[in-house]
């Protein structure tokens, strides 16, 4: 891993402004009269249906962050006002909300939101209203590259990692394994495709020996995927990659252990199967020694920050930290970074300063990039290993990671154009 | 290739097994009091939750699958004497509107109880291995849901054609008010059909637990599906919602490989097909 060039990395984020720590070093008393009292923030996320765990999970890291920040002092004196609301996954229900947020509510930033759908949808309508969004789920890369990068619309901002995690930095891993053949069983909706498509680009450069033998298209909210199953184990596949996720995930890995999936397979890669929803459900069944990757890891990186913020939320509500979580707790954070440097609420102030904003979270450091506002830093892949203790997970000894630069595309986002952007041989 | 359609057509005819408990209750409902219950797929819901609980309470998946059931089944008996009864004196939508309220309530009621995360599947003792049919492993579990679903089809056969209670039963589907003026007790029969549905709505939940992911909106998924087959088998009728059930099953299994992204579009193109030149379905007639 040495090999990756981190200096362009590393120079980036030191262009951003400096690191603000926090965890306990938060808490300045402040003089500016300007800020208003409270300063009001407004979440949403799905909480009904099949998904209603992830807006619950989004939910506790928000909820902590500011009885966090509250106790501590508020941001600059003023205390936080935190409300949220189902967004459910369909787009006009989210569209909706963000204008009661801030049209009826008084929002100062908006957040969360689950579906790639929503989030453009919700990001169309942020010139009107003109205030902060920090989306802390939706993965969709036209987000950044199209609405922020092309279009140019301020206002969104994204903390959690877009479907780059998903495919390329998958077949980073898939090019260190030593198997040639891959199947899939992905979403038949935009997200599956293009993360397929970016995994298959992206390992055909890394490893042009590699061949992609079978596919199989699960349509949104598939419950047996038996029979995909049998398609891709006709195949002379030796790898196995999917980006299901949630509950779909996990009736596909305990349909998978039925079917002999994990046997017949050498390698699985499970992009999503990091999620705690999904290692919460399987725990000890978790199938060990397949390829587990997410948006954080509530074990990466190994340092104090994010040791005590994993041991603070199991305090608070007696689980451990699903990613929506962390990106939910982070995204609060990352706004009071920003008012804190602009001494100022105004959506114009939090702008520029959340741009090139580096900061410090227990995913670790990230770096607002000034370009499409995506939030760069790094998420691990590693192998399923079982332990005593819950979540009966863990990824320590295996765990595989690339600098974020190496894998993330850079603006101008040109078409088809997959990482790495150097020769691999 | 034929080692893989008969992979195919087994996945499929156990799919088309967990669509049959759950259209059987619908459509059940539907033939007997005219219902079309919305809260049919929250049975299926409550099935896999009770089931879960019970399995946690006795370690025994059999038991489990027993009693939560029953339990469900019990529960809806109650739903239906005290909250569905008072609507029948009003128009059909109100009904309609009820049990999709009935759907919402225990959606969030399930969640209060068993939280909003998924629950773990159980391994089933005795039927977690596979057996070997052309050098590929096949599941037991998947073979036992398919006898299962036989067998649900034999009971509720012999239980309709040889009983009395089953003969009380459709003697009320074709004229009710005959039935009642001979003295049969029409509103208890109807409390006990509605019972009936919710039993096999719910054996179909406690028996995918261990295959599927269980949460309270698992309902949701799987009632729009059991829509769609008594539609196709003909709304009220058991035969069709068996055939249906299946014919859907194998489309979607054999859509996978032979029509990948729009299998799910052909169910949809048969629905239209039966609306336009059979609206009464394959099977219209009474359960």
């Amino acid at each position: 891993m040495k090999k990756f060039n981190r200096r362009s990395f590393v120079k980036a984020g030191l262009a951003g402004s400096a690191a603000v720590l926090f965890g306990g070093l938060t808490g300045k008393k402040s003089e500016a009269k300007t800020l208003k009292n409270p300063i009001k923030i407004a979440h949403q996320a799905v909480l009904s249906g099949n998904f209603a765990t992830y807006g619950k999970f989004h939910e506790m890291g928000a909820r902590l962050a500011v009885e966090e920040i509250n106790a501590n002092g508020g941001i600059l004196g003023s205390k936080i006002e935190y409300t949220m609301k189902d967004a459910t996954l369909k787009p006009a229900v989210a569209v909706r909300n963000a204008r009661y947020f801030v049209e009826e509510w008084g929002a100062d930033m908006i957040m969360g939101i689950d579906s790639s759908g929503q989030a453009l949808a919700v990001g169309k309508i942020m010139p009107q209203l003109n205030k902060p969004l920090i989306v802390t789920h939706a993965a969709t890369s036209q987000l950044n590259e199209n609405l922020v990068f092309k279009e140019g619309i301020k206002q969104i901002f994204r903390v959690s990692v877009p479907t780059y995690q998903d495919g390329i930095s998958a077949a980073f891993v898939a090019s260190k394994l030593p198997i040639k053949r891959w199947a899939t069983i992905s979403p038949s909706y935009t997200f599956g495709r293009v993360s397929w498509k970016a995994f298959k680009e992206t390992l055909k450069k890394l490893r042009p020996d590699v061949e992609f033998v079978s596919e199989s298209w699960a349509h949104f909210g598939t419950v047996d995927f038996s029979s995909h199953i049998s398609k891709v184990m006709s195949s002379n596949a030796e790898g196995f990659f999917t980006t299901e996720w949630a509950g779909e995930l996990i009736s596909l890995i305990n349909q998978g252990q039925k079917f002999g999936l994990f046997k017949k397979f050498k390698e699985v890669l499970l992009s999503l199967g990091g999620a705690m929803d999904v290692v919460e459900a399987l725990g000890k069944n978790y199938p060990e020694g397949v390829w587990i990757s997410c948006r954080y890891w509530y074990e990466y990186p190994p340092t104090n920050v994010n040791g005590s913020f994993v041991e603070r939320f199991y305090k608070r509500w007696k689980r451990y930290p699903h990613y929506v979580s962390e990106t939910s707790y982070s995204a609060i954070y990352a706004y009071k970074a920003a008012v804190e440097k602009a001494k100022s609420v105004k959506t114009e102030d939090v702008i520029k300063a959340l741009e090139g904003l580096t900061f410090v979270t227990p995913a670790g450091r990230r770096w607002i990039r000034k370009e499409d506002h995506q939030a760069v830093y790094e998420v691990p892949w590693g192998r399923v290993a079982h332990t005593d203790k819950p979540p009966y997970v863990t990824l320590k000894n295996s765990i595989m990671v690339w600098p974020a630069e190496v894998y993330y595309p850079h603006p101008p986002f040109k078409e088809n154009d997959y990482p790495p952007y150097y020769n691999n041989k | 290739m034929i080692e893989t359609l008969i992979f195919q057509g087994l996945t499929g005819l156990s799919q088309g097994m967990f669509l049959w408990l759950i259209s059987s209750g619908l459509t059940l409902v539907f033939g007997i009091l005219g219902v079309l219950n919305f809260a049919q797929g929250s049975f299926y819901m409550l099935g896999a939750f009770v089931g879960y609980s019970v399995l946690k309470f006795t370690g025994n998946f059999w038991l489990a699958t027993l009693f939560a059931p029953v339990i469900v089944g019990i529960f809806a008996f109650f739903l239906e004497r005290f909250l569905l009864k008072p609507a029948y004196k009003l128009d059909e939508s109100y009904q309609l509107l009820l049990t999709f309220g009935f759907a919402l309530v225990l959606e969030n009621l399930a969640k209060l109880i068993w939280g909003s995360g998924y629950i773990a599947s159980p391994r089933v003792p005795g039927l977690n291995g596979f057996v070997m049919l052309f050098n590929r492993p096949f599941p037991t579990y998947y073979i036992f849901i398919i006898a299962m679903g036989f067998l649900t089809v034999a009971v509720l056969w012999y239980f309709l054609k040889f009983t009395w209670p089953g003969r009380i039963l459709r003697a009320a589907s074709t004229n009710q008010e005959m039935a009642a003026a001979l003295g049969v007790n029409v509103s208890m029969l109807y409390s006990l059909v509605f019972g009936l549905g919710a039993i096999l709505s719910a054996l179909g939940g406690i028996l995918a637990t261990p295959i599927t992911v269980t949460s309270s909106g698992v309902g949701d998924t799987i009632i729009i599906k059991a829509f769609l087959v008594i539609v196709i088998g003909g709304l009220g009728s058991l035969k069709g919602a068996f055939v249906a059930s299946l014919i859907v099953g194998l489309i979607e299994s054999y859509g996978v490989i032979f029509m990948p992204f729009f299998e799910m579009a052909m169910i949809y193109i048969i629905v239209i097909f039966i609306l336009l030149f059979k609206p009464s379905g394959l099977f219209p007639e009474n359960v």
